[in-house]
C-alpha cells in the first residue's frame, strides 16, 4: 500500500513526542563538561620556567613570552596568547614538562572588540636590575627563522 | 521534442544543497540540464603549503580542516603516512583506540550525510534525528581528546592521550542503543515513499566509468563495485575484524543512500570487535621529541569516509616536510558531476549532489 512509508515515519515522530526532554535552557544551567575539555588557557606561573617549548609547539605562533634575564637565570615577564588564530589543539598544553599550561573549563569567550581578544595570561613587573637593564626577548624573535 | 533558449543558472556559492561554498553553473535546456559546471575554491585556504612551514607534528591540526565531519579519519591518515615513511611501529592499544576512533568519526560522517540529504529531498526531521545520535559521538570524542570537531587526536608513533575511564562505559551504551536509532532512520527516511520516488534510479552511476573517474568509497560500492581498502588493502589493525562490504545494485541516489546506513551498522560491529579486543598497554610509541624523516616519500590511503583518503609526504631530511599532497576523496567524487547531472531535471541536481557527500574542506582543501 502506498503511503505506509509515511505512516511509520509519523509514527515514529509520535514515539518521540512522549521521551524524555532533553533540551538544557542554557544561560541558566548548562551540561557538564568532559574533564579534558579544550576550553580558554590557564597558566600556572609559579611553574613556569619560560622553556618557550609550548611557543615553538605551537602551529600558529599564538603564544608570545617574554622573557628577562634575573642573575644568569630566564624568568618569565609576559605571556600573551593570541587567541584569534588559536586552533585549540592541545599542542602546547602536550609540549609543557611542567604542567604549568593547562585548559580550564571556561568556554565562554566571546568579546566585542577585536583588541580584547589576545589573552594575557602574564604581565610580571620586569625584574629590578640595574646592570642588564630590559633585555627582554620575545620567542617570536628569537625563532625568527621560522616564517 | 521542443528545444528552449539556453539558460544559465547559478547554483552557489551561496546555496544550503550545496553544503558549504561551491558553484555549480547549469546550463538548462527549458527544466532538463544540459551542462552542469562544478567551480571550487571558494574555501581554499592552502592546507597543503602551510604544511610546508609546520613541523610533521604541527600539521596535525590542519588535516582536522580537510574533511571536518570526520577529523579523526584524516588525522590518521597523515600520522599514518609519516609512520611509514619512519618506520614506526605503533603499539597495539594504539591501533585499536585508533580504529574505535575512525569508526565512531565515520558514522560521525555518514549520521551527516544522511541527515542532510533527507533534508536535500525535503524531509528536515530525518536531519534532527540523524544530528541527536551524532552529539553523542562528539560528546564521547569531547571525553577522549576535549575537542568535539576538530580533534587533533592522532599523533606520530600513537594517540595523544589514553582513553578515559568513563569512555567504554558510555560507547557501550551508545553501541547499545544506536543500531535501533538506525532503523528509526530506516523508517523515517529510507521507507518514505517520497524519499525514494525522488531518489531511486535517479543519477546512475555506471560502475566502469566510476572505476575511470577513480570514484571511492560508498559512491563507488553503490554501483556494486567491491572495493574497500578495509578489506582489500588492509591498513592498521583492520583484518582482525570480521565485517561486511554493503553494496548497491544500481548504483542511483538511493543506493548511495542507503550505502552509508548499511556501512554504520558495519562500523558499529567494528567497534564492538575493537572494545571487545582492546588490549593493554603504552599508546604511543618511542619516537624522538624532534621528528625528522628520513629524505624520500611515502604515498599511504586509507578508507575515509567520503572515500579514499590518500596522503603524500615528501621528505628532505629537515623537521618540515618538503611537500603534502592530500589526495581528497570528495574532490575526486565531485569530477564525474557534470555527466551524472546531464539529462536530468534541476530538482534532480539536489539529490545527485547531495548523494555524492562533499564537503567543501575536503573538496578545496
Amino acid at each position: 500500500m502506498f503511503g505506509q512509508g509515511l505512516l511509520k515515519g509519523l509514527q515514529i515522530t509520535l514515539q518521540e513526542l512522549f521521551t524524555k526532554k532533553v533540551t538544557v535552557q542554557y544561560p541558566e544551567e548548562s551540561l557538564p563538561l568532559a574533564p579534558r575539555f579544550h576550553g580558554e588557557f590557564v597558566l600556572d606561573v609559579e611553574q613556569c620556567i619560560a622553556c618557550s617549548l609550548c611557543a615553538n609547539a605551537c602551529p600558529n605562533k599564538v603564544i608570545e613570552i617574554e622573557t628577562a634575564k634575573l642573575d644568569k637565570k630566564r624568568v618569565l615577564t609576559g605571556y600573551m596568547m593570541r587567541l584569534q588564530y588559536c586552533l585549540f589543539c592541545g599542542l602546547c598544553v602536550e609540549a609543557c614538562n611542567k604542567g604549568a599550561i593547562r585548559f580550564s573549563q571556561k568556554f565562554e569567550m566571546a568579546k566585542y572588540f577585536r583588541d580584547q581578544i589576545p589573552l594575557i595570561l602574564y604581565k610580571g613587573e620586569p625584574p629590578v636590575q640595574e646592570e642588564q637593564g630590559n633585555t627582554g626577548i620575545t620567542a617570536g624573535e628569537a625563532e625568527g627563522t621560522e616564517v | 521534442m521542443l528545444r528552449t533558449e539556453e539558460i544559465t543558472l547559478n547554483m552557489g556559492p551561496q546555496h544550503p544543497s550545496t553544503h558549504g561554498v561551491f558553484h555549480v553553473v547549469l546550463k538548462m535546456d527549458h527544466e532538463v540540464i544540459t551542462e552542469a559546471r562544478p567551480i571550487c575554491g571558494y574555501l581554499h585556504r592552502g592546507i597543503e603549503k602551510l604544511a610546508e612551514a609546520r613541523t610533521y607534528t604541527q600539521f596535525i591540526p590542519y588535516t582536522d580542516r580537510l574533511d571536518y565531519l570526520a577529523a579523526m579519519l584524516n588525522n590518521t591518515g597523515y600520522v599514518q603516512a609519516v609512520e611509514k615513511l619512519m618506520e614506526i611501529e605503533v603499539p597495539e592499544r594504539a591501533e585499536y583506540i585508533r580504529v574505535i576512533c575512525c569508526e565512531l568519526s565515520r558514522i560521525a560522517s555518514h549520521l551527516i550525510a544522511v541527515g542532510t540529504y533527507s533534508v536535500d529531498i525535503g524531509g528536515i526531521t530525518g536531519f534532527m534525528y540523524c544530528l541527536r545520535d551524532r552529539e553523542r559521538i562528539m560528546d564521547l570524542f569531547e571525553m577522549v581528546c576535549g575537542s568535539r570537531l576538530t580533534l587533533s587526536y592522532m599523533r606520530i608513533g600513537g594517540v595523544a592521550e589514553d582513553l578515559p575511564d568513563e569512555f567504554i562505559p558510555a560507547l557501550c551504551q551508545f553501541l547499545d542503543e544506536m543500531p535501533s536509532r538506525l532503523d528509526e532512520y530506516d523508517g523515517l527516511i529510507t521507507g518514505n515513499e517520497i524519499f525514494q520516488a525522488r531518489t531511486k534510479h535517479v543519477g546512475l552511476l555506471d560502475p566502469g566509468v566510476a572505476i575511470n573517474y577513480g570514484i571511492s568509497g560508498p559512491n563507488l560500492r553503490a554501483s556494486g563495485v567491491f572495493w574497500d581498502l578495509r578489506k582489500n588493502r588492509p591498513y592498521s589493525v583492520y583484518d582482525r575484524f570480521d565485517f561486511e562490504v554493503p553494496l548497491g545494485k544500481r548504483g542511483d541516489c538511493f543506493d548511495r543512500f542507503t550505502c552509508r546506513i548499511k556501512e554504520m551498522r558495519q562500523s558499529l560491529k567494528i567497534i564492538r570487535q575493537a572494545v571487545e579486543q582492546l588490549p593493554e598497554g603504552p599508546v604511543m610509541a618511542k619516537v624522538p621529541k624532534v621528528l625528522k624523516p628520513p629524505a624520500g616519500d611515502v604515498y599511504h590511503e586509507i578508507e575515509g569516509a567520503k572515500g579514499i583518503l590518500g596522503y603524500y609526504v615528501v621528505s628532505d631530511g629537515s623537521n618540515k616536510p618538503y611537500r603534502i599532497h592530500v589526495r581528497r576523496p570528495s574532490f575526486i567524487n565531485l569530477g564525474f558531476l557534470n555527466e551524472l547531472c546531464k539529462g536530468w531535471k534541476i530538482a534532480d541536481v539536489v539529490a545527485i549532489l547531495g548523494s555524492l557527500d562533499i564537503v567543501l574542506g575536503e573538496v578545496d582543501c
